[in-house]
């Protein structure tokens, strides 16, 4: 039986509050539609669960995509934590989630029972999310999927600050973001975005790290020209 | 010296702690009950009960003990099957509330764990707990041992043993569709657990 592509809901790339029905299933049948972040099935209808925009992936994959100071943990997010605690078998690492996070002691190319790294409480770790469910503490990893250690561990000096889940995501797009290529034209530093909310800025002296800490912080929901314009105002200011 | 008065299979006499129940020369010490010297006295509160001795045992006392008491509910015991549900769900083990042992509910709550590897009995190391149960599943379990102090150790490693009942994500209840699966039947959402065999 030949099975037709599911219409696409009406309101995507549009702005959903919870409540909002995306999808009435009454009229669809035999097709498989993922549901993502902020939905949920209601017998025969989707409902968004939280307020964002509405994002389709073709062909079926749909969430609600929001911004705000909490990270909800997802698998294969690169995320910015701090680690609180060290146990036997791992480091409790705070990641701006409902709990701590587990990054295994092992977690780390070519690590083993000893060479186990000595974080202290306050290091700030770039590590990937390899398990997140609703009931457990999310699992943390410092290698990527093929076991080296790509970029994951310790970030050591520079300047860390908090920003929206949504602010993380813009600066991660790609082709990259008018705002960071603008500033790396003019400014040499390094950055690291985790996707909970938090980055890293470092660089040779601090007013650059200044320069771009104030621009990141600045541009929430700005748009691609109102970055470009901030960002040559702020660059003509320094010189 | 048999004590003819105190002798009637009961139930309606109270004792107390430290309460004579006769002599140990007549009588042996049952559950809730000790030897003291030459006196056999209560160590709980409850209704004394005399059991005669069974015909093959050498000793012709009969068995005094007190009955009635939370101590003589169910108590799990290693081998004995239990009804318990879960409370939390780790990355190596899940915690229990142990309900009803052997069809007899408890009368004081005991909490049980199901390590990863007495989830199953195949490839125990590539156990996820996130498929195997979630927090509300009552699952039958079987109790290895008296474990530690803070809990008897279950298992699941068998056909018969696992998951009984649960509520899926949406609420509604879920039909187990193979030892692995069940379903939905509000949503048709299909969700992993380690699912007993029902008969």
């Amino acid at each position: 039986m030949e099975s037709k592509k599911p219409p696409p809901s009406a309101l995507v790339d549009n702005h959903v509050v919870p409540g909002d029905v995306i999808l009435d299933l009454a009229d669809m049948t035999n097709q498989t539609i993922k549901l993502g972040a902020g939905l949920r099935q209601d017998y025969d209808t989707i409902q968004a669960t939280s307020a964002g925009r509405l994002r389709l992936s073709k062909p079926n994959k749909y969430w609600v995509e929001s911004s705000q100071k909490r990270y909800i943990p997802s698998v294969e997010d690169t995320v910015l934590g701090i680690v609180v605690d060290t146990k036997p078998d791992n480091f409790l690492v705070d990641i701006k989630g409902p709990n701590f996070a587990f990054l295994p002691v092992l977690s780390f190319e070519g690590g083993t029972r000893r060479n186990i790294p000595k974080f202290e409480i306050g290091t700030l770790i770039y590590a990937r999310v390899v398990k997140a469910n609703s009931i457990m503490n999310p699992e943390l990893s410092c290698m990527d999927a093929s076991g080296k250690a790509a970029e994951f561990g310790q970030l050591k000096n520079g300047y860390m600050f908090d920003t929206s889940t949504g602010l993380s995501r813009m600066l991660l797009s790609s082709p990259t973001c008018p705002l960071l290529e603008a500033l790396g034209k003019k400014l040499s530093f390094e950055i690291a975005v985790g996707l909970n909310g938090r980055v890293w800025v470092n660089a040779p002296s601090p007013s650059n790290v200044i320069v771009v800490s104030t621009a990141i912080i600045r541009s929430e929901s700005y748009t691609q020209i109102q970055q470009k314009s901030m960002v040559e105002n702020l660059l003509v200011k320094l010189s | 010296m048999a004590a003819t008065a105190m002798e009637h299979d009961g139930g309606v006499e109270v004792v107390t702690p430290g309460e004579l129940l006769g002599t140990s020369s007549s009588f042996v010490a049952g559950h809730g009950a000790y030897a003291d010297g030459r006196s056999v006295r209560a160590s709980v509160t409850g209704h004394r009960r005399i059991v005669p001795p069974s015909p093959d045992s050498p000793d012709k006392r009969s068995t005094v003990e007190v009955v009635g008491h939370k101590a003589h509910g169910a108590v799990p015991q290693p081998g004995s099957v239990v009804i318990a549900r879960v409370t939390k769900v780790m990355a190596r083990v899940a915690s229990a509330d142990i309900m009803c042992v052997d069809s007899k509910a408890v009368k004081e709550k005991f909490t049980g764990m199901i390590r990863q590897q007495d989830v199953r009995a195949t490839e125990i190391d590539k156990v996820d707990m996130y498929q195997s149960y979630r927090p509300g599943d009552i699952v039958r379990a079987l109790v290895l041992s008296l474990g530690d102090a803070r809990a008897y150790y279950l298992s699941t490693a068998k056909n018969e043993l696992g998951v009984v009942s649960a509520q899926s994500i949406a609420g509604g209840m879920l039909v187990p569709t193979s030892w692995t699966e069940m379903q939905c039947e509000l949503t048709g959402q299909i969700e992993q657990r380690k699912v007993a065999k029902v008969e």
